[in-house]
């Protein structure tokens, strides 16, 4: 990797290497601190944003209001995938700080874009793909007690969390603005695509996996009583797990069932099922 | 062994593993890592002083949390209480994994959304005076209003209930556990069970954008139910999948390119001619 290089402007130094890493890692430390229904991630964005204050307008106090106002504004998005736009902002308000001619309003309307397709994306990336996956390589590790599930998750997840996060947000900081032109081009959009589909059937595996009922009705078999269980896993394994796993998504997806409606509406069905002896 | 050093630490580590808790560790290693119950196996095990069934009741809870989201704010559950709620509580009884289970479930959903939701509703104070902060430049106000104080609260609403619980709450599980009638305890069960579909099914929604990649999903399920492949060589062969879509999907683009190559090649091939 070549050694970093600060931007140098009328004799005005920019962001150093260590001015980046502290904007990365006061947002891994802080995003969510005073998180309310109301702002969500808001402040964390302002916080973030202090040593800059202080470095950059120590002698300009209007500059830094604005400064610190404008990162006060609503924001809310995956706090990982997502530090590409803690990157692309570094590189905006580096140059506004440095005298340049980017007006201090795109500041706020590149994080407004950007934070709902991003939270998007990282969401399905991060608590929809890796985390799972990992989690059940783990847990499958760990079957017998073993420490070397929750060990196993605990590395993996580190290194390429880590690498994500302080990656995307370098990325944007290097490529500025055009970030958004290769994030959103053909090739990210092919990959992404790829590994949406690992993602899914990773999702049909946890479906066959996790989720765990089946029938204790018995069927007379001539004088003697046989498991309707073990007679439906001949036909098809793990039925009753995917009508339960397909009601469930049919609930959230065309019906629009908020979890807890969803939760509720389950509960009653298993006891209602149970009483009846189904299950 | 006492109570006091194990309900020490889930409730701290129920304070680091939160969402809303700002640590040296950064998000990644906090409320991703810490705050998994997978995880939180592992140390309450330690705490408790029996790895083995520490992790096995942190692999049960993990199950029914395989797909917890937090989107927007809003969660279907809260991980973190469940997992350090439950599992520590279980782990000061009776060590029983699906017993942990339930527990989670019941802390993660009533408890831990309530004080989740309080402090959603609550912590808008602390906004309100940041943005005072904000607009008269004053950075230490901001880390103030941010951070000290918001975390001091987050510190005692996750310690606090959780330090307590496990402490003074082994003899009410107990008197619980002993004294329901048979057909509970097995809805109970059963419903552990099935509560992984409500994860998976959010987890569905976010990851199938379009009905026909129901597909996908129906071939991960039969593979997996029908070969009785484990989760690792399934990761695999949905990479392989993943992969040959990547290919497939840049046919679009693709055959101008091939054409041209052929053609060219066809030039030079001494043979034609």
């Amino acid at each position: 990797m070549a050694t970093f290089t600060p931007k140098v402007v009328d004799g005005k130094e920019g962001l150093t290497k260590k001015d980046l890493n502290s904007l990365w890692y006061r947002w891994q430390v802080g995003w969510f601190s005073s998180s309310s229904y109301e702002k969500l991630e808001t402040h964390g964005f302002a916080w973030s944003y202090i040593p800059f204050a202080e470095k950059f307008y120590k002698d300009d106090p209007e500059g830094k209001k604005r400064l610190l106002v404008r990162h006060s504004q609503f924001y809310n998005t995956e706090p990982q995938v997502g530090t590409i736009v803690n990157g692309i902002v570094a590189s905006l308000e580096e140059d506004i700080a440095l005298g340049g001619d980017i007006p201090e309003e795109m500041v706020t309307n590149i994080k407004t874009t950007l934070m709902g397709p991003l939270a998007g994306l990282g969401d399905s990336i991060i608590q929809g793909i890796i985390v799972p996956t990992l989690l059940s390589v783990g847990m499958s590790l760990a079957s017998s007690g073993s420490p070397a599930g929750p060990i196993f998750y605990i590395i993996s997840w580190l290194v390429l969390g880590l690498a994500i996060s302080y990656g995307m947000f370098r990325y944007g900081y290097k490529m500025g603005l055009s970030a958004i032109d290769v994030l959103a081009g053909n090739e990210s959009r092919r990959l992404m695509d790829a590994i949406n589909v690992l993602g899914i059937i990773v999702t049909g595996t946890l479906a066959a996996s996790f989720i765990s009922i089946s029938t204790i009705v018995n069927i007379p078999k001539g004088s003697d009583y046989t498991a309707l269980s073990d007679t439906l896993n001949g036909v098809f394994p793990k039925l009753f797990p995917l009508i339960f796993v397909l009601f469930t998504y049919w609930m959230l997806n065309k019906k629009q069932f908020g979890p807890t409606k969803v939760l509720l509406i389950l509960t009653g069905i298993i006891i209602v099922t149970c009483l009846v002896g189904l299950f | 062994m006492g109570m006091f050093f194990p309900a020490l630490i889930c409730g701290l580590f129920c304070y680091f593993g939160a969402i809303e808790s700002a640590n040296v560790l950064g998000t990644t290693g906090s409320f991703y890592c810490l705050g998994r119950p997978l995880v939180a196996g592992l140390v309450c095990g330690i705490a408790f002083g029996n790895v083995e069934q520490g992790v096995l009741c942190g692999v049960a809870v993990q199950a029914v949390f395989i797909a917890n989201l937090s989107t927007g704010g809003a969660t279907n559950s809260e991980i973190t209480y469940a997992s350090y709620g439950g599992i520590g509580l279980a782990m000061a009884t009776t060590h029983d994994p699906a017993v942990a289970a339930t527990l989670a479930v019941l802390v993660g959903n009533t408890f831990g959304l309530i004080f989740y939701n309080l402090r959603m509703a609550f912590y808008s104070v602390f906004n309100n005076k940041a943005y005072e902060a904000a607009e008269a430049g004053d950075t230490k106000g901001i880390n103030t209003w941010h951070l000290v104080i918001p975390n001091i609260c987050t510190f005692l609403l996750r310690f606090v209930p959780v330090f307590l619980a496990i402490y003074f709450g082994q003899g009410v599980v107990d008197g619980i556990l002993a004294s329901v009638p048979e057909i509970v305890t097995h809805i109970i069960q059963v419903l552990g069970g099935v509560l992984p579909a409500l994860g998976v099914g959010m987890l569905m929604n976010i990851v199938i954008k379009d009905s026909i990649q129901m597909v996908f999903f129906l071939f991960g399920f039969v593979v997996c139910a029908f070969l009785g492949l484990g989760t690792i060589p399934m990761v695999f062969i949905a990479a392989v999948v993943a992969y040959l879509t990547y290919l497939a999907s840049g046919k679009g683009a693709a055959p101008d390119a091939a054409l041209a190559q052929s053609s060219d090649a066809a030039y030079e091939d001494p043979d034609l001619f």
